[in-house]
């Protein structure tokens, strides 16, 4: 009898800890030990969380890359290999080191199979605008017309040597702006990885770059902004699980202005000069380069959907397209890895 | 044999776990917002602690201020010619961030240790 009475209160004890220490350890496994970082380069906010002993070192040499990469490829840096391509343009070529080059290979592959959709050689149309560092505002309509006349991948050529480039007409000009931040996360993984760190993801705008497993082995789990949100604008539509590669977003809903009643926005279209207005409010794209899925997500939104949906299946990514319906398309190759998280927006057959 | 005289010894046991796992677990938790000027850290607000509404003055070149809420931080206002800080609205979960470039102003949301960080990262 006794022996039965001494169980249960010994029982009544286990559950009692049982319930008090299941929470505290819920509690304390998700605050992991991770070292993040926030900072700004490449026209843009960069925040990192570094995972493992090394997570420090790892972040801070993927800073220091990320801000020599800028001063390579940044247009708008007078220093950078970029700019003196620049003003060399239709002179002659320019010296530029691996790493720009292969930057530069990367945007003029996506440029020729977009067919000009994304156009490295945007700048004298980009610059007219000034999105992303000026004041926005509406250019001249002649001014527009004779900028679109000097844009044109075909201008732009990369030495054999790899080591070159050059652009074949005066006025001509390059703007990395829409490859530049997913490249800024290929830096900083390729810097996680070359340093030991456990696992780290790098935000850099709308492009993020995944490195390793998480401490809780769960795939990265990456929020998809809601380009529709009227108050919350840092919610999300839905969510991508990925467990290794690079995510971008391309939208129109963060940097635009409105004059004269109508809203224009920074993605432009290369041929016209003027931002693209087709049914899309939002394009991700995943892929194992950041490089890559930064321009691609560009292009696609250019493109609108059933072109951009086939520029993709060539490079083997993947896209979720928003319309402005809220009708979702998601590609094939992301089924089971994307879904939706937020009322009102609905997968399309 | 099991007496009704043991649950005398039970019941507080098990109701001083359930206080205490109610304590650590289920409290209301949003996360700590940190404010960075020039990518140093300004300030932080427990947005799980705050009762009442307040404009902060973060100032610099582009006198920007936020909006401190229960639960969320914002951009109130900002001179800043693309308004992208002030469009992003409410940052209400860990691992969320809104960023003034021209003034070089960031707020991001980290765990506070009780709050879930449901995403890794936000794309867009």
């Amino acid at each position: 009898m006794l022996k039965k009475k001494k169980i249960a209160v010994v029982l009544a004890l286990l559950a009692a800890v049982l319930i008090f220490a299941v929470p505290v350890c819920i509690k304390y496994s998700r605050g992991s030990k991770a070292y993040e970082t926030s900072g700004y380069a490449m026209g843009t906010y960069i925040l990192q969380t570094v995972y493992g002993e090394n997570g420090r070192e790892a972040s801070d040499r993927a800073s220091e890359k990320i801000h020599n990469l800028e001063n390579k490829i940044s247009w708008r840096i007078n220093s950078s290999e970029i700019a003196k391509l620049n003003k060399q343009a239709g002179k002659g070529s320019t010296a530029v080191d691996k790493e720009t080059c292969s930057i530069l290979k990367t945007s003029l592959d996506v440029a020729e199979k977009s067919d000009g959709a994304f156009d490295p050689t945007i700048l004298p149309v980009s610059s007219l605008w000034g999105f992303g560092g000026g004041k926005p505002h509406l250019p001249d309509e002649n001014k527009i017309k004779s900028a679109v006349g000097l844009v044109g991948y075909a201008k732009l050529e990369v030495g054999a040597d790899g080591r070159s480039a050059s652009l074949a007409s005066v006025g001509s000009g390059v703007d990395l702006g829409g490859i530049g931040k997913g490249a800024a996360c290929d830096a900083a993984v390729a810097e996680y990885k070359k340093r030991g760190a456990k696992a780290g993801i790098v935000a850099a705008g709308g492009s993020i770059g995944v490195y390793g497993t998480k401490p809780d082995g769960s795939a990265w789990n990456i929020a998809v902004r809601d380009p529709d949100s009227t108050d919350d604008k840092s919610s999300a539509m839905g969510e991508i699980n990925i467990s290794s590669g690079f995510v971008s977003t391309s939208g129109p809903y963060e940097q635009y202005f409105v004059s004269n009643g109508k809203t224009y926005h920074h993605l432009l279209n290369p041929k016209t000069g003027y931002p693209e207005n087709n049914d899309l409010i939002s394009v991700t794209v995943t892929a194992e380069n950041g490089a890559l899925s930064d321009a691609l997500s560009t292009a696609c939104f250019v493109l609108g959907r059933k072109k951009g949906s086939r520029l993709l299946e060539k490079y083997g990514a993947g896209g979720v397209f928003i319309d402005k319906a809220k009708k979702v398309y998601v590609t094939d190759n992301l089924n089971g890895k994307f879904k939706i998280s937020e009322d009102g927006y609905k997968l399309a057959d | 044999m099991f007496r009704k005289k043991d649950l005398l010894i039970i019941i507080p046991f098990l109701a001083a776990a359930g206080i205490l796992a109610l304590w650590f677990g289920a409290k209301p938790s949003y996360g700590i917002a940190i404010v960075e000027k020039d990518g140093k850290e300004v300030c932080r607000f427990d947005l799980s602690e705050q009762k009442t509404s307040r404009i902060i003055d973060i100032g610099g070149s582009m006198n920007i201020k936020l909006l401190l809420e229960p639960g969320a931080i914002s951009f109130y206002r900002s001179d800043c010619p693309d308004q992208t800080c002030v469009r992003t609205g409410r940052l209400t979960k860990p691992g969320q961030a809104a960023v003034c470039l021209p003034g070089k102003v960031s707020v991001r949301v980290i765990s506070d240790g009780n709050s879930v960080k449901k995403y890794d990262g936000y794309t867009g």
